[in-house]
């Protein structure tokens, strides 16, 4: 089967890696040195820390973006159909939060940013989910 | 819709596995199409019935509610 607009199944590591990179980054970022984003916006384009910033978030967003968006080994229909329901749910899941952030918060900043992984990272637990059962279904009948 | 592709696979005595490989899809794609959770495109369905060396329709049949 034909398909268009996914990574090959390597990217999967390679986002997987991205990803981990990213997470001590961001974890131990006030003991680096860095300030939390709010603070980067005021302090100019090529700060070190808006640097700082926008690099980690770009390494997390491309990581999921990989790990999302890349083949499976057998890249097949049911396969892909999966992935669009996943999609499907990652979107209503994000409009959803989206809504209720602009109705109770004010806190723009931080719901751009959830904003940024929220659907990502649902559609990719989501879709490994499907897999999986689709796995288990598959040693259950033998 | 229903199948009788888990018959047809024991009278021609191939595997899910090796029916997978000449079709193109995994294994699983078979097993989910077999315990009617999945409904094959057009293209597969026509895949699998040339496997067999059957026509479509005595392989895939319709419901009364589809």
């Amino acid at each position: 089967m034909k398909t268009r607009f996914l990574f090959p199944y390597w990217c999967r590591y390679l986002g997987y890696a991205l990803i981990i990179a990213h997470v001590p980054a961001a974890l131990f970022r006030n003991s680096l040195g860095f300030n939390s984003p709010a603070a980067t916006s005021n302090a100019g384009l090529f700060s070190n820390h808006h640097v700082f910033f926008v690099s980690t978030t770009l390494a997390m967003a491309i990581g999921l973006f990989l790990v999302a968006f890349s083949k499976e080994k057998i890249e097949d229909e049911q396969i892909s159909q999966l992935r669009l329901d996943s999609l499907q749910w990652a979107i209503y899941l994000n409009y959803v939060l989206l809504t209720v952030c602009l109705i109770f918060s004010s806190d723009k900043e931080h719901i751009l940013l959830l904003n940024l992984w929220v659907p990502l990272i649902f559609l990719i637990i989501r879709f490994r989910w499907a897999i999986f059962r689709l796995n288990s279904s598959l040693s259950r009948e033998g | 819709m229903k199948n009788n592709i888990r018959v047809e696979r024991a009278i021609k005595n191939i595997t899910q596995g090796e029916l997978a490989e000449q079709v193109g899809v995994s294994r699983q794609t078979i097993n989910a199409i077999e315990s009617n959770k999945y409904v094959p495109s057009t293209v597969l369905a026509l895949k699998i019935s040339r496997v067999f060396g059957k026509p479509l329709e005595d392989i895939f049949t319709l419901e009364d509610n589809d």
